[in-house]
């Protein structure tokens, strides 16, 4: 299997790229995105590339020639990118990657990220809808997320292969770039005074495995997957420590300055899921992948919270042999909050 | 639930919430009030299934009471929370509404209920006491496509007293085939089982000396 992989640049892309590079049924991965890999990648190809680079990035599908394009390069706004590029960026990418790789004769399936955010929250609609229900997003992020899939869905056609769309819960841990982690790790947090409504997480490493899984099972078909449980925007924030601070009306236009002016901006989606809640029933993702999410979402909170910090070391109190044979950058300090 | 540790969860956020919002404190902190309004007595409360999924249908003559004595009554019986259709789906009372049980009245939304294993209770419409209230032909569908069983539930008391019976029937036999035919069996079937409850109840208290 010859894999390419948008979006390798994102946390979610290296895991899955380093899961790849361990599966024997893949001969060769290529990733493109407009960030380098968050870690290392022994064995895939990278290439930097915007999306909007049409031709650079048709060369790089052509050149592999694949048999599977899993498509992750789709950009939340306010996540690593601003908001005002997000939905041209994940546009173009759904464009270029999944319309070059339906060029290519090998390819033989296609597998998409997407987000339960394109089902939207309309008054009176469903709290967790299923694959049945259809979509009527009702933020920027999820139409985006749409004319992704719609993306997609013409590729599929047009080259005649099976497409997997993951419509994933968010994912958030403690070193994903997320509007919603940064939202719930500041210490005094806006939330709904008159709303308090349950929202479900999807652990990264879930994400990851269930991206994978997609890739081999190569069903024909749109699956939510969602891990277990429901939090609520107090109950996460107290959860964390932090301090609620009760919002209403206008006043979630102060807290929104406030958030962008201290770097944790609040897009649409974020603010529909604190206010209307998120969520998406995961049954039949679990029968079609195999596997359901095994981490819950208080568990995939509670991760979030335990962010490594930095600890100081008193160098002249460790053990001499400890110290000769420590290398070089932890001799000093190092990052950890484990017992030393 | 002492008002003690209810505070302390609420404050440290370990309080359970499911997927729906149904907060099992807030519940339970609320029961001695329901129970200063609403006696309920509970009759064959055993065939209630103890676990996995079942629509309980049940008549109403105004709607006011009837879903409270349903929840209160099954929960004392049986431990099992019930959920209620028809979620005014505005804050806050939609945030009171999720937190006591309300889901928003839709057929996907109770399918996925019922395919997660949760009680639900479905209202026949609104009709005189004593008698069962139509049923829209569909309104079985989500139990029929996931198997959940479907016991009709007889609820006898008025809106203004205090003391409410809740009769339990046997479950209704699903039909053999599957399709709109084969759900308005079912409803016709859990009607007539719901009339049947509630004509006992009746020759139960003309025996009455």
């Amino acid at each position: 299997m010859r894999v390419l992989l948008t979006g390798m640049g994102g946390e979610l892309g290296t895991r899955v790229t380093n899961l790849l590079e361990a599966d024997e049924q893949v001969e060769a991965i290529v990733g493109v995105d407009i960030d380098p890999p968050r870690g290392r990648i022994p064995e895939a190809r990278f290439h930097r590339v915007d999306p909007r680079d049409r031709a650079r990035t048709v060369a790089v599908v052509r050149d592999l020639e694949p048999t599977a394009v899993v498509h992750l390069g789709v950009y939340e706004p306010s996540a690593r990118v601003p908001a005002r590029t997000a939905a041209t960026l994940s546009e173009a990418s759904a464009l270029v990657a999944l319309g070059a790789a339906a060029q290519c004769v090998s390819l033989d399936r296609i597998v998409v990220r997407s987000g339960i955010e394109v089902y939207g929250r309309p008054r009176g609609g469903p709290q967790r809808p299923d694959e049945t229900v259809h979509p009527r997003p009702t933020t920027p992020w999820g139409r985006t997320l749409a004319r992704v899939e719609e993306v997609a869905a013409q590729a599929a056609v047009a080259a005649d292969v099976p497409v997997t769309i993951l419509r994933l819960a968010p994912v958030v841990g403690p070193h994903i770039p997320s509007p919603l982690g940064r939202y719930l790790r500041l210490p005094a947090v806006p939330v709904s005074a008159v709303a308090d409504p349950p929202f479900s997480l999807l652990h990264q490493e879930d994400a990851a495995a269930a991206v994978v899984r997609a890739l081999h099972a190569g069903v024909d078909g749109t699956v939510n997957v969602v891990g277990p449980g429901a939090v609520t925007p107090f109950q996460a924030v107290r959860l964390g420590g932090r301090i609620p601070i009760p919002t209403l009306g206008l006043g979630w236009l102060a807290a929104r300055a406030g958030c962008e002016l201290v770097g944790a901006p609040l897009p649409a989606h974020v603010i529909e899921l604190l206010t209307r809640g998120r969520g998406a029933d995961g049954a039949r993702g679990a029968e079609v992948l195999g596997r359901a999410p095994v981490r819950s979402t208080v568990d995939v909170v509670h991760d979030l919270y335990e962010w490594a910090e930095i600890v100081h070391l008193d160098v002249a109190h460790r053990p001499l042999d400890e110290t000769a044979s420590a290398k070089p950058m932890r001799s000093g300090w190092r990052v950890g909050s484990e017992d030393v | 639930m002492n008002v003690g540790t209810f505070a302390r969860r609420r404050v440290d956020g370990t309080h359970p919430v499911d997927e729906w919002g149904l907060d099992a404190d807030v519940v339970a902190l609320v029961a001695p009030l329901v129970g200063l309004r609403w006696r309920v007595e509970a009759h064959w409360p055993e065939r209630v299934p103890a676990t996995g999924p079942a629509v309980l249908v049940h008549n109403r003559v105004l709607g006011l009471s009837e879903p409270v004595v349903l929840a209160r009554g099954v929960h004392r019986a049986t431990g099992r929370p019930v959920r209620t259709p028809g979620l005014v789906d505005v804050a806050p009372i939609a945030t009171v509404g999720r937190m006591l049980g309300a889901v928003v009245d839709r057929p996907d939304e109770l399918t996925g209920l019922l395919r997660a294993g949760h009680l639900v209770g479905l209202p026949l419409g609104r009709d005189l006491p004593r008698r069962a209230g139509p049923l829209a032909a569909a309104a079985l569908a989500p139990a029929l496509a996931t198997g959940a069983a479907v016991v009709p539930v007889a609820l006898v008391g008025s809106e203004v007293g205090r003391r409410w019976r809740l009769l339990v029937g046997e479950p209704v036999a699903h039909p053999d085939g599957r399709g709109p035919l084969a759900v308005a069996d079912l409803v016709d079937a859990a009607r007539a089982g719901v009339q049947a409850l509630l004509d006992s109840a009746t020759d139960h208290l003309a025996g009455l000396p």
